[in-house]
């Protein structure tokens, strides 16, 4: 592999979801990597694992399924960290901060009982106190400095209060603090700065009126707009990676494109790399650098986004680029269905239908290996022909 | 629209309920023979002599077609007037408002544990599903809802009082009840013991008191309990499955921050709206305990009432828990939508 | 088409249904909860069943009513209750009226109670829900004010206060605690109909030519069978409980009739024993309290496990 940085880099991943009615190996041994800046899609039909593959990276894999072995090596300051070996506590610091997640279904992404300032903000809260309380300071010193009034005393208390924040956000005392009813009235100096922020993202969101999206019930949103503001809830605090889940898949065409050219432009602004997930290849092509091809809990195929297309090596791959409906041409797809992964077959799972099976294929598993400069097949077909 | 114009709207969808809870209430009465019908109306029990037995008919009109008894029936109740009970031996609406005061007490203090106790139990039960808290929270959950309260009650005077000489039935014990009607130094404020106690300076009555209440509070409070903690239960795992609750742990909350502020929030909806139950299981409830550990509330009375057919006193009281619960949904429907946003919509 | 075609096309149909019901059977063998439950069920049935052989009625008792097995006999008047004895396995109640007796028997009596009522409620209380949710309109909103108005208040003085009306016999228990009954049901079908009215697969339906009632026959009533069958088999339960109360509280069966209430009604006066021995009429309570209590337990416990296997979540895992 190249050697520019890898902002992340999982390495043989295996989970497996233990159900009632069979042990699902979701994935099988998944190894993707990430440079920084880049935009890489995963692509793959419903079921093949690609969800999995991204909580996986943040952890947050539910019951009944467990993260059986792998790593998931993610940069940060302190080098690199294998995050499937780190404490709640650790991971907790990255989730939202460093890791963001944009969830495929934004109203169920969304909590209805609280309004969009509250849910944006609670990511503020969590993780950019300090900064926050800064700003209330500076803020509480150009009142004192106004001077002279009866409030001085009060201004006083609270600079204590968020000097104490600064140094340390979650400190206990703090904590009771807030829960004593008039006294955690100081939090009101928080809570308009976090709204501010919360705006203010919305305004980069290209959401219109912020200031009355702000006081919005889920609800009350639509399709579109719910999309934003859980796109604003990945990126409020500026995270290093930021995985998408299909963000439009549920949304109309019309808004798809705007939120596609949102993100385009997100991109840019705040120079994050994005893990893209979807099943269209059309979004693909548009957005993404490179391109991991997944089918039933392998990755077969990873490559530059113009390889892909133009030279794809993975039979599954050309499979699917050639049923894309193309006025002309006879209508195709891939024949047969996609596996039962309780009993996925031996060998390559995509083995029963691909149209170039050898006999190895149904005997021994391809490994990922890279065929071309910088594109990696996971197939028998390419298996001498390797670096 | 707001919040204030659901509550406004909701509060008008009371009168026809109420309307309607009266009527049925007014067709049992029908069941019954004019002379029987007639301590409706009277407040006094000299009125209700054998001589003047058809006069009290005749002004009455019981003898008249329904409909028209019932305007009158009905403005009778809305002024007040309930009927006479012979098993209270005053007028009914009296005997209402002299036995309030010890339901109140008892549920007072069962109330609040039932909740309390209720959501805890089935928050805990919910995020630790299958694990043995779940399990023994959801066992003696089964088997507190299969206790007839009668029995509980019964075995519970056998066991403590009987058994142990503790928490013995009634309000207070023989003496005490004597200084508090007799002596001059007790005032009665509330007529609730346990804080007239406190008001009037005499802690020790407050004290036993409270040792009366502990096993009427107890067989209540087991009963009820067990509907809470399930719906709890079930509404927090539910509320446990849904989308928001990754999206909030992917924004790197805690545990707590996501059981407590997300989670719990969502599952209390459902459990609001069944709080009108709890106040329908206590209505029920009080009738029994009241009985079996002579209390002297509205429940026991009751009870006598249904017993000796003492038609005022039942139906009397019947309407007045229908009142009291059909209030009670109207607030249950209020806090529901001040919780949930969405019903608003509506 | 012929029949043979039909059938066959029924049972593809069917087939889904079919694995349901068999994941769920299967479900309900591995819940040792549900297997206490319907443990303890077929225990009572048993006794039910047998109740002419455990504990025969007739000329071995000194006093007893010849053309009613459901009248406790006893072998005499004396007040005071005695323990049990060869005679009288769990001991006698007041008035000498046999608790073993009294307890077999009364297991009759709470079947009749629970299975009358709820079937009762069950009928009426669907069938006004399908004409409400059906019909739509004004039928509607009557129907729902009628049930509405009898939710007002709580079931057990509702209850109360029609068998005060009534007279106090077993008979208007079962009647009383019917009309408190259905409307449960009525809201939890109608609730279903409604849901069901808006799906997609009823517009459909309808456009192939389905009438209306055909489609709630066919598509709403198997859907929410679930629901249904949860609340009845919790609703025996609690059903027998509220008749029980009514018994306690001297509104329901007579003194000497075989009901688990009305023998716990009878034990008031001798909670508190003699003076020696203040747990000396423990029989007199503690043994009926057990019937019912368990026998209201097997049919919840048997409610609950429906309920967590008929929980589409749980389905999932």
């Amino acid at each position: 592999m190249t050697m520019t940085k890898n902002l992340l880099n999982i390495e043989n991943l295996i989970v497996r979801f233990y159900t009632y009615e069979g042990v699902v190996e979701a994935l099988d041994g998944v190894n993707l990597s990430l440079k920084e800046g880049e935009t890489l899609g995963l692509v793959g039909e419903t079921g093949c694992g690609k969800s999995v593959t991204s909580l996986s990276v943040l952890v947050l894999v539910p019951p009944p399924g467990k993260i059986e072995s792998g790593s998931v090596i993610f940069q940060t300051e302190n080098g690199n960290i294998d995050l499937l070996n780190q404490d709640e506590a650790f991971l907790r610091r990255i989730r939202g901060k460093e890791i963001s997640m944009i969830f495929q279904d934004p109203r169920s992404a969304l909590n209805p009982v609280y309004t969009v300032e509250e849910q944006i903000g609670e990511a503020f809260i969590h993780h950019r106190k300090r900064e926050i309380a800064e700003i209330v300071l500076e803020g509480i010193e150009n009142d004192l400095s106004k001077g002279g009034s009866w409030k001085d005393s009060i201004y006083r208390l609270e600079k204590k209060i968020y000097k104490k924040m600064l140094k340390n956000p979650n400190s206990f005392s703090l904590k009771i603090l807030s829960k004593i009813p008039i006294v955690n009235r100081y939090q009101g100096r928080l809570k308009k700065e976090v709204r501010k922020e919360v705006v203010r993202i919305l305004g980069i969101m290209k959401i219109p009126d912020p200031e009355r999206v702000v006081d919005m019930y889920p609800h009350e949103l639509s399709g579109g707009m719910a999309q934003r503001v859980v796109t604003a809830m990945a990126l409020g605090c500026n995270p290093k990676l930021l995985i998408a889940d299909e963000p439009t898949t549920n949304l109309d065409v019309t808004i798809q494109a705007q939120i596609l050219e949102l993100i385009r432009e997100l991109k840019e602004k705040f120079e994050s790399t994005v893990l893209y997930i979807t099943h269209d290849l059309g979004v693909v092509a548009e957005l993404c650098d490179r391109v991991a091809v997944m089918y039933s809990g392998n990755i077969c195929e990873l490559a530059d986004v113009m390889e892909i297309f133009k030279r794809p090596l993975h039979p599954y791959t050309q499979g699917l680029l050639e049923s894309i409906p193309r006025p002309g041409r006879k209508f195709t797809s891939i024949e047969g269905e996609v596996p039962s992964l309780i009993n996925p077959p031996l060998g390559c799972r995509f083995n029963p239908r691909c149209p170039k099976a050898m006999q190895a294929c149904s005997q021994v598993k391809p490994r990922l290996l890279e065929v071309e400069k910088d594109h990696f097949a996971m197939c028998h077909l390419y298996q001498g022909s390797s670096k | 629209m707001g919040l204030r114009a659901y509550i406004i709207r909701r509060i008008l969808l009371v009168i026809p309920i109420l309307m309607g809870t009266t009527l049925l209430i007014f067709a049992v009465t029908q069941l019954f023979n004019p002379v029987a019908r007639a301590s409706l109306y009277i407040t006094n029990i000299q009125q209700f002599t054998t001589e003047n037995i058809n006069q009290v008919i005749e002004k009455h009109g019981l003898n008249d077609p329904a409909y028209m008894q019932f305007f009158r029936w009905l403005s009778e109740v809305l002024s007040g007037n309930l009927g006479y009970s012979r098993t209270a031996r005053q007028p009914v609406l009296q005997a209402l408002i002299t036995r309030i005061p010890a339901t109140f007490e008892l549920v007072m203090f069962s109330a609040p544990i039932i909740i309390l106790l209720g959501i805890y139990l089935g928050v805990k039960s919910a995020v630790h599903r299958d694990k043995p808290i779940d399990h023994a929270t959801r066992t003696l959950s089964i088997i507190g809802w299969s206790l007839p309260t009668f029995w509980l009650g019964i075995i519970l005077l056998s066991v403590f009082y009987v058994g142990f000489q503790a928490f013995p039935p009634r309000r207070l014990s023989p003496t005490t009840y004597n200084f508090v009607s007799m002596s001059g130094s007790y005032v009665r404020y509330t007529g609730l013991y346990t804080i007239d106690g406190l008001l009037n300076g005499q802690l020790w009555i407050t004290l036993e008191a409270l040792e009366h209440l502990v096993l009427p509070v107890l067989t209540l409070t087991i009963v009820i309990v067990t509907i809470i903690i399930r719906v709890m239960r079930s509404s927090m795992l539910e509320a446990l499955n849904k989308g928001y609750i990754i999206a909030a742990r992917a924004k790197g909350l805690t545990q707590n921050e996501v059981i407590n502020k997300h989670a719990r929030r969502n599952a209390l909806i459902p459990t609001v709206t069944i709080s009108g139950l709890l106040v329908a299981g206590l209505l029920n409830g009080v009738v029994i305990t009241e009985t079996i550990f002579s209390l002297n509330g509205i429940g026991m009375w009751a009870a006598a009432a249904a017993l000796q057919m003492d038609i005022a006193g039942v139906l009397g009281f019947t309407l007045f828990s229908g009142f009291l619960f059909v209030m009670a949904n109207l607030i249950v429907d209020i806090l529901y939508a001040y919780l949930d946003p969405r019903i608003m919509l509506a | 088409m012929g029949a043979k075609s039909r059938f066959r096309e029924f049972k593809v149909e069917m087939g889904p249904t079919v694995k349901e019901i068999k994941f769920m059977l299967g479900r309900i063998k591995k819940s040792p909860l549900s297997i206490v439950g319907m443990a303890i069920i077929i225990f009572f049935i048993a006794v039910a069943l047998l109740a002419p052989i455990l504990a025969p009625p007739g000329p071995d008792w000194a006093v007893y009513e010849t053309y009613d097995p459901m009248r406790i006999p006893r072998d005499s008047y004396v007040s005071t209750p005695s323990p049990p004895s060869e005679r009288h396995p769990f001991g006698t109640a007041e008035f000498q009226y046999d608790l073993y007796y009294g307890s077999i028997w009364g297991t009759i009596t709470a079947f009749r109670v629970g299975l009358w009522v709820t079937l009762a409620s069950l009928a009426i209380g669907l069938s006004i829900g399908v004409v409400a949710g059906y019909y739509g309109g004004i039928i509607d909103e009557l129907m729902m004010r009628f049930t509405d108005i009898i939710m007002a208040f709580p079931g057990l003085i509702l209850a109360m206060a029609l068998v005060a009306a009534f007279g106090a016999t077993l008979d208007n228990v079962l009647l009383a605690l019917t009309i408190i009954g259905w409307p449960g049901y009525t809201r939890v079908i109608r609730g279903e109909i409604l849901r069901v009215k808006q799906e997609d697969y009823v517009e459909a339906a309808k456009a192939v030519g389905c009438s209306d009632l055909r489609v709630i026959v066919k598509h709403v009533l198997p859907n929410s069978i679930y629901p249904i069958v949860i609340m009845a088999s919790l609703d025996i339960g609690s059903v027998v409980l509220t008749a029980a109360a009514l018994s306690f509280l001297g509104l329901g069966a007579p003194v000497d009739y075989a009901d688990w209430g009305q023998l716990i009604a009878r034990s008031q006066n001798w909670i508190y024993g003699n003076i020696n021995d203040p747990f000396s009429f423990w029989y007199t309570f503690l043994i009926p309290g057990i019937f019912i209590f368990t026998f209201v337990l097997g049919w919840n416990l048997l409610g609950d496990a429906f309920r967590d296997i008929m929980d589409p979540t749980l389905r999932r895992r």
